[in-house]
C-alpha cells in the first residue's frame, strides 16, 4: 500500500475517543507484515511488537489512534439530540457539519442550528453555544429513540481532499498522520538492522486525557519512548513562534517534558541522514502522549515528533504528506541507532 | 435504606478529616466482611470472598465537601477556604460545624460592587468575643461541614452530603444482601478525598489491583428547571448507568454487564452522559496496566448544596442493582 493511499483509509474511517476498536484492527491488520506480536490491553490500546537483534533497548513508538468526537446526552422532542464533545472542539466548526452515529447501528446526522432569519439580535451576534446545537437525523423521535440511545457517540464525517502539491485534509488528521508516520517507520525499518524491540503503540483516548498513553507505558515499562503527534501549521495572523512550516519536514520538540539526549539524537540522525527536519520548543508539559510517558513509573526518557498541520480539530485539517513519509524515515533510523551507549548516555 | 441514609449524611467527613464517618462506615459492615483493611490514606475495604481469583473493586467516596479554617481574626472571625467544589452561593448563611461540634454561621462583609465575592469577603462566626476565645475552640486548618439537616417527602429525601453518602449506603445494603458464595471476589472501598481529585482511589485500585472497577456516586439531573446542562437522567427514574463523564469513558463491557444486568432482573434504569465531574472510576481505570471499569449513579439534584436531593426508589434500585451484578459471572 502506498503512504497515501494509507493515510486516505485512515483518516476517513472512525475512531473517537474511547470507541477505537474498529479502527484498531484495520491498523493491526495494516501493521501485520511488519510485526512479530500483536496484542490489545484493558483500555484498548493496540500494541506491536517488531523485535531486534539484541531485544535491548526496549523503545515504544506512540501516536494516538482516537479522534475528537460527539456524544449524544440527550433526545428533544422531535427526535433532536443534544450532544456533548469527546475533546476539544471549537463549536464554531460544528453547524453544518454531516456526522456518523453509532447507535444501534450506523445512522448519518447533520449538526443544525437556527436558521440566521430565525436569529435574535443577541443571537446573530454571538456564535452558538454546544447546547443550541443539535444532530438531526431526520428519524422520528420514537425511532430516534430505539436507534440512538444517549451515550451514543459521533464521528465527523469528511473525505480526504487532495489540494496542491503533496498536501490533503480531511477530519482525524490529528492524529491519524502520526499513525501514519509509524507505518512509514516499520516499513523503512524492513530494510534496516535494529538492535532494539521496537513496540508500535496505537494509543486510546489521548484527547480526553492522554489515557491510553498512561496504562500502555506502565504496562511496557520501556527504556525510552517517542510519542509523534500534531503541531500548528503557519497560517496568516499566528505567531511565528507558535507554528511550523508545512512541507519542511517533521519537528523535534525540546522542553521540560523532552529527554535531551532523544531531541538531539533525533537530531543528529536527520543531519547525518540529510532528511529535513524543523525545531520547536514546548516550555511546559506537552499536549501529547509524551506527557503521560514521562512520569510512568519511574520516569521514561521520550522524545517528541511533530508534523506540521493546519486548522486542528476540524475537519479539514491540513498537512503536507512528504512531512510524514520523512517523520517515517527519521523515526526509522533512529530506531535502528539505538544501542547500549544511548541507553547509558540517558541516565546521566 | 432511609434510616442508614439518615445515619451517614449526619456524620462529620469532610475530605482529609473521614476517621468519623470511618468508623460510622466500619460498625455497620464490619459483620458481613470476610477481611477488614484500612490502609495509608484511609481508605476502607471490606473484603468479601476468594482473593486469590479476579477481584472487582466496588469503591464509594466517604467524604464531603466542608470548609477550612485559614486565619482567626482579632475579634474571632474566622477566615476560611473550600475544601472541594463548595458553591459560593450555598454559603450565606449556611451553618457550618467542626468534628468537636462547634458550630458557627457564615457572615458576608459589605459589597461595593455587585460581581460575585470570592471566599475572602465570606467569615465563619462561631458567636465568640475574640481570637482567644476562638482559639479554644478552633484551630487553623480544621475543617467543618455543613451542619446536618435531614428530611423526607414522599419518597425524596433531603440532606447534606448525600454526595456520596448515597453510594456508600448502596454499597453497605448490598453488602448485606450478598449471599455467603461469589463468583469473584469483592473489595467495598469507602474511599477518602474523592472531592479533591480521586486521591484515595488512587492508591488504593494500585494496591488492590482489580480485575474490574466500577465507582458508585451520585451524578446530576437535566428535569429542574433551566438545568445547568441538557441531560437525561430524571430523579425517581431508576440509577444510572454511565457511559462518560469528565474522569472517565466507561469500558464497554462494564456498562453492557450493568444494563443486562437491570434488563435480567427488571429494574429500571437509565442512561447517563455527565458533561462535567468525575468519579473514583476515573483514576481506578488509569491504575497500572488499565481496569475496565463502570459507574453505577444515584441521579442527585442541588449536588455540592446544603439541600442535596435523591429518591428512595432509585437507591433501593441501585441497590439491588449492584448486589445482583456481584452474583453474575464477569
Amino acid at each position: 500500500m502506498e503512504l497515501r493511499v494509507l493515510l486516505q483509509e485512515i483518516s476517513q474511517r472512525d475512531g473517537v475517543s474511547g470507541f477505537e476498536q474498529l479502527l484498531a484492527s484495520y491498523l493491526s491488520q495494516q501493521f501485520e507484515v511488519f510485526v512479530d506480536e500483536t496484542r490489545t490491553d484493558h483500555l484498548g490500546n493496540l500494541i506491536m511488537l517488531k523485535k531486534g537483534s539484541k531485544g535491548f533497548p526496549r523503545v515504544i513508538l506512540c501516536a494516538h489512534m482516537d479522534e475528537i468526537g460527539l456524544m449524544v446526552t440527550k433526545v428533544e422532542k422531535g427526535g433532536f439530540l443534544r450532544f456533548t464533545s469527546l475533546g476539544g472542539f471549537d463549536v464554531r466548526t460544528l453547524p453544518g457539519q454531516v456526522v456518523t452515529l453509532y447507535g444501534t447501528r450506523k445512522v448519518k446526522g447533520i449538526i443544525g442550528f437556527t436558521a440566521p432569519h430565525l436569529q435574535t439580535d443577541t443571537e446573530k451576534k454571538k456564535s452558538a453555544e454546544m447546547d443550541q446545537l443539535f444532530i438531526d437525523t431526520g428519524f422520528p423521535e420514537e425511532q430516534v429513540k430505539e436507534l440512538i440511545p444517549v451515550g451514543s457517540v459521533a464521528a465527523l464525517q469528511r473525505s480526504v481532499v487532495e489540494l496542491m502539491n503533496q498536501s490533503c485534509a480531511g477530519k482525524a488528521m490529528d492524529d491519524r498522520a502520526g499513525i501514519a508516520v509509524l507505518w512509514q517507520c516499520a516499513t523503512e525499518l524492513q530494510k534496516l538492522t535494529h538492535e532494539a524491540d521496537v513496540y508500535f503503540v496505537a494509543t486510546v483516548q489521548e484527547e480526553v486525557g492522554v489515557r491510553g498513553a498512561v496504562v500502555s507505558t506502565y504496562g511496557l515499562t520501556p527504556d525510552l519512548g517517542v510519542a509523534v503527534d500534531v503541531c500548528h501549521g503557519n497560517i496568516p495572523g499566528a505567531q511565528e513562534h507558535q507554528v511550523s512550516e508545512l512541507g519542511k519536514g517533521p519537528v523535534i520538540t525540546s522542553g521540560p517534558n523532552i529527554h535531551p539526549v532523544i531531541t538531539r539524537k533525533l537530531t543528529t540522525i536527520a543531519k547525518d541522514y540529510r532528511l529535513p527536519f524543523q525545531k520547536d520548543v514546548s516550555p511546559g508539559p506537552t499536549g501529547t502522549d509524551a506527557r503521560a510517558i514521562q512520569v510512568s513509573m519511574e520516569g521514561v526518557p521520550v522524545g517528541l515528533l511533530s508534523i506540521p498541520l493546519r486548522y486542528m480539530h476540524t475537519s479539514v485539517e491540513l498537512l503536507d504528506l512528504d512531512d510524514v513519509k520523512q517523520g517515517g524515515r527519521l523515526l526509522a533510523y533512529f530506531v535502528s541507532s539505538l544501542d547500549k551507549n544511548l541507553v547509558e548516555e540517558l541516565s546521566c | 435504606m432511609e434510616a442508614l441514609l439518615e445515619k451517614l449524611t449526619k456524620t462529620f467527613g469532610p475530605a482529609g478529616s473521614e476517621e468519623t464517618i470511618r468508623a460510622v462506615i466500619l460498625e455497620e459492615t464490619r459483620p458481613f466482611a470476610d477481611d477488614v483493611m484500612t490502609d495509608n490514606l484511609g481508605n476502607l475495604v471490606i473484603s468479601r470472598g476468594k482473593m486469590d481469583q479476579e477481584t472487582v473493586l466496588v469503591a464509594a467516596h466517604m467524604d464531603e465537601i466542608g470548609i477550612m479554617v485559614t486565619y482567626i481574626e482579632e475579634k474571632g472571625f474566622l477566615r476560611f477556604t473550600n475544601v472541594g467544589g463548595v458553591r459560593i452561593e450555598t454559603l450565606l448563611g449556611s451553618r457550618f460545624v467542626f468534628r468537636n461540634g462547634t458550630t458557627g454561621v457564615i457572615g458576608l462583609e459589605k459589597q461595593k460592587e455587585k460581581k460575585d465575592p470570592g471566599f475572602s469577603a465570606y467569615y465563619l462566626d462561631i458567636g465568640v468575643r475574640d481570637a482567644d476565645e476562638a482559639k479554644k475552640q478552633v484551630q487553623i486548618g480544621d475543617t467543618a461541614c455543613y451542619e446536618p439537616s435531614f428530611g423526607r417527602q414522599g419518597r425524596r429525601v433531603m440532606a447534606k452530603a448525600l454526595d456520596n453518602r448515597a453510594g456508600c449506603a448502596v454499597l453497605i445494603e448490598a453488602l448485606k444482601a450478598l449471599p455467603r458464595s461469589l463468583p469473584l471476589g469483592v473489595h467495598f472501598a469507602f474511599t477518602v478525598q474523592e472531592e479533591l481529585g480521586l486521591r484515595g482511589a488512587t492508591p488504593l485500585a494500585y494496591r488492590l489491583n482489580p480485575a474490574y472497577g466500577l465507582a458508585v456516586d451520585v451524578t446530576r439531573v437535566g428535569d429542574t428547571p433551566e438545568p445547568e446542562y441538557k441531560m437525561g437522567v430524571s430523579l425517581g427514574q431508576g440509577p444510572a448507568v454511565k457511559v462518560k463523564d469528565s474522569s472517565v469513558i466507561c469500558h464497554p463491557a462494564v456498562v453492557e454487564k450493568l444494563k443486562s444486568t437491570a434488563e435480567k432482573q427488571g429494574i429500571p434504569y437509565q442512561i447517563e452522559v455527565l458533561e462535567r465531574g468525575g468519579t473514583d472510576a476515573g483514576a481506578i481505570h488509569l491504575s497500572r496496566e488499565g481496569v475496565p471499569s463502570g459507574v453505577l449513579s444515584v441521579p442527585c439534584r442541588y449536588i455540592h448544596s446544603p439541600g442535596e436531593m435523591v429518591d428512595l426508589d432509585d437507591m433501593e434500585n441501585a441497590a439491588s442493582l449492584l448486589q445482583s451484578l456481584l452474583q453474575e459471572p464477569w
